[in-house]
């Protein structure tokens, strides 16, 4: 019975892990350490103004962008189900984010992330000191080049123009960026990180005219033709632009640290947002099913639950019992992942919930179903439950192996609340598998002198139990 | 062997009732369309603000109920802004419906003075759930069933994954045919329960075939009807205890729970009668006319 003692020890620490995870007090208390979803508990609330200026032809194309922008962020943050509404009020568009399980809304801010656009620009000077906007001499300068001042993440001040060498047609606002990632520097004499990246197509033209312009040879200085990298309101990055680019493929170097290299190109691929947006309010929102729904619907589902305990105990006796216990040590087991994963429980993963319950049962039963087949041709009970367990081991892993694909599949392609519905599934599915495996087979091998056998065998086999 | 009910033999009358639940499922789905809830259809959003009185969510939409139908089933929500002042209380109502300009100021006139509060703004909304369900729900549905299809095509054989296909989409459809019969709302629930129904069913059917695969090597010479039809009579126990357990839980929430959930239980409910049916009537028949070698 040794591999019964491995397994009890891996139950009983699968099942410490649980727990810690659910119960472990945090800052915040420990009913926390569960999200809850805006359905059942409500969320910080966000109404932004979508800036659109007035020659855009398509103004709902505009917000349907910025709305796939923010939805992409909420989703690479883990919070999937956060939603998003496009509002119309009075001519303009608004859109409204509300985030589960935030009670601060900087925090509900900061997932956001960057509300401003993102545009390129020539740099004409810099300057390391004061704000020189407090300066006349710089204003000065500032309204004579048509440029502004801004603050530079190094630290420096930096002269700024939108307009490339002060043309209109050099203006690059809010790109479309394909992609942009660390890469490790391979030329010789240089050293550390660079970050490459791929416009889209329809800033190709504009992106080659621009570096035709500022193109100097390399290893030149000519402080003003350097190109910058704006994102609200701060010079991300500036440098002398070394090559022309014809093809939308460009790459920024400048001996960077892995963590810098990594923040410009989350800079560059957070989506710059085609529209600036404006806060309109902050607050909060209850839960939108109601407190007496979300009460009923608790009340309805522990008295489904409880049913299916008794039904199990009734029609399979000892075995019942088993089953009981794995159901609820799976309950325990994907509350603790989706604590420990930080996942949010909403309505849609209540629905893996219910799945799982059904899952484990399903298990069980299988395997039950298995042994008796077993007891009934005569075989003693542990032979049976060996017996059973391996014969249906297969049966449990097709049938199982192909909810996750589905799963997995619904992960990938589905968006927002699809996705924590496929994370419940997947995770609530692993698990059973494993209490339907390890947990039953422990318990069932520590009851065997217990379960009955089925009258047919008894004629035949008597006492044997061993 | 002990005594079996004869499931494949009388499939001729089995083949006749899933078409025809099938073709009322269509009809129902194409004429009489969906009851789509707002998440979906997008629609107005009233912002009301009370200052100095407490109102309830049920008594509120007790008296805008009396106003319009529509509020019955509105979705009501407390919300608050940064800074409010204590004794200011907001509510977000939203109902699946747009109001032309002149219905916008007789609703405001009826609701200001029935309610004692304010009408604090009226805006159109998009239905949120509309754009995530649709950009990546039904590719996601299309693609797991080829990658389920290709699974149990490696597993088992091409045959069975074809039957577990078309007992997927005959649950799938009868299921939103039924949502369609009584008028359910499709929220993001009920979509969460389609889907696993989709999980239910293709477990079912898999059990079964696990069944079918084995008893083909163990009687041998035996025909394919027969192997079927013991394999059913095998996994019956299993199938019944299973389906009946998950019947409780959905059963038991649809007569309780509270109206949002609704949906959510009935899809459940009517998926897990469905998804046992079609393991039983829908595979069972095509695997035992064309699963034989």
């Amino acid at each position: 019975m040794r591999a019964d003692r491995v397994r009890l020890i891996v139950v009983l620490l699968v099942l410490a892990v649980a727990l810690v995870a659910l119960l472990w007090p945090t800052k915040e208390g420990f009913s926390s350490k569960l999200k809850l979803g805006l359905d059942i508990k409500g969320g910080a609330r966000i109404e932004y103004l979508v800036e659109i200026e007035r020659e855009v032809e398509n103004p709902s194309a505009v917000v349907d962008d910025v709305w796939t922008v923010l939805r992409n962020r909420l989703d690479a943050a883990g919070y999937t189900e956060a939603t998003l509404k496009k509002v119309f009020r009075e001519n303009n568009s608004y859109i409204v984010v509300e985030i589960p399980g935030v009670t601060d809304t900087a925090q509900a801010e900061a997932l956001i992330g960057s509300t401003g656009v993102l545009y390129f620009a020539q740099v004409l000077n810099e300057y390391y000191g004061d704000d020189p906007t407090k300066i006349p001499e710089y204003v000065f300068e500032a309204n004579r080049e048509k440029a502004v001042w801004l603050k530079g993440r190094d630290g420096k001040w930096y002269l700024v123009r939108k307009e490339i060498m002060g043309r209109r047609d050099l203006v690059l606002e809010a790109p479309r960026i394909l992609y942009a990632r660390p890469e490790v520097e391979t030329r010789v004499g240089r050293y550390g990180y660079k970050v490459s990246f791929e416009l889209a197509r329809d800033h190709v033209a504009v992106f080659e005219r621009i570096t035709r312009a500022l193109y100097v040879p390399e290893g030149t200085y000519d402080p003003r033709k350097r190109l910058a990298i704006v994102l609200d309101d701060v010079v991300q990055f500036a440098g002398q632009v070394v090559a022309v680019i014809t093809d939308g493929r460009a790459e920024i170097t400048g001996n960077f640290s892995l963590q810098e290299a990594k923040d410009l190109a989350a800079i560059l691929r957070s989506g710059a947002l085609p529209a600036r947006l404006v806060k309109t309010s902050a607050g909060w929102v209850a839960p939108l099913l109601g407190r007496d729904v979300v009460d009923a619907s608790l009340k309805a589902g522990i008295i489904g639950l409880v049913l299916v305990l008794v039904y199990m105990v009734v029609y399979y006796k000892t075995m019942g019992i088993v089953a009981d216990l794995a159901l609820l040590y799976n309950t325990v087991l994907l509350f603790g992942v989706m604590a420990l994963g930080r996942f949010i429980l909403t309505l849609p993963g209540i629905a893996g919930i219910i799945f799982t319950i059904g899952t484990t049962v399903d298990g069980n039963i299988i395997i039950y179903e298995r042994i008796k087949e077993e007891l009934r041709t005569g075989k003693p009970v542990k032979t049976s439950i060996a017996l059973g367990f391996e014969r249906s081991f297969f049966t449990l892993f097709d049938a199982n192996i192909t909810t996750i694909l589905a799963g997995l599949v619904l992960y990938y392609f589905g968006t927002g609340t699809i996705k924590g519905f496929a994370i419940t599934l997947i995770i609530g599915v692993m698990g059973s598998m494993f209490v339907n495996l390890v947990l039953s087979r422990v318990l069932l091998d520590a009851l065997a002198p217990h379960i009955k056998l089925p009258k047919v065998a008894e004629t035949q086999q008597g006492g044997s139990q061993r | 062997m002990k005594r079996e009910i004869d499931f494949v033999s009388k499939n001729l009358f089995f083949i006749v009732v899933s078409l025809v639940m099938v073709t009322v499922s269509l009809v129902s789905i194409f004429v009489k369309g969906f009851n789509f809830g707002v998440e979906f259809t997008g629609g107005s959003e009233i912002l009301l603000r009370f200052e100095g009185k407490r109102i309830t969510e049920s008594e509120l939409r007790g008296i805008l109920s009396g106003i319009s139908e529509e509020f019955k089933t509105a979705r009501i929500v407390r919300v608050s802004s940064m800074g409010d002042p204590a004794d200011v209380l907001k509510y977000s109502v939203v109902v699946p419906k747009t109001y032309a300009s002149d219905e916008k100021k007789s609703l405001q006139e009826k609701v200001e003075s029935l309610t004692g509060g304010k009408l604090v703004s009226f805006n159109e909304i998009t239905g949120t759930a509309a754009e995530e369900i649709r950009k990546g729900t039904w590719t996601a549905i299309v693609v797991s069933f080829i990658a389920m299809l290709f699974y149990i095509a490696i597993r088992f054989r091409l045959v069975y994954g074809v039957a577990a296909i078309i007992a997927l989409v005959h649950d799938v459809v009868i299921t939103l045919g039924f949502f369609s019969l009584f008028g359910y709302e499709i929220n993001v629930a009920a979509v969460a329960a389609l889907l696993t129904l989709i999980g239910y069913s293709i477990n079912d059917t898999i059990v079964l075939c696990d069944r079918i695969r084995e008893n083909v090597k163990r009687y041998r010479g035996k025909s394919m009807v027969s192997i079927v039809n013991a394999s059913i009579n095998e996994v019956l126990a299993r199938t019944i205890n299973s389906s009946l357990t998950t019947f409780i839980v959905a059963f038991v929430l649809l007569l309780f729970a509270g109206t949002v959930v609704k949906p959510f239980a009935f899809g459940m409910t009517v998926g897990v009668v469905v998804g046992t049916y079609s393991s039983l009537y829908v595979v069972s028949p095509i695997v035992a006319r064309w699963g034989g070698r």
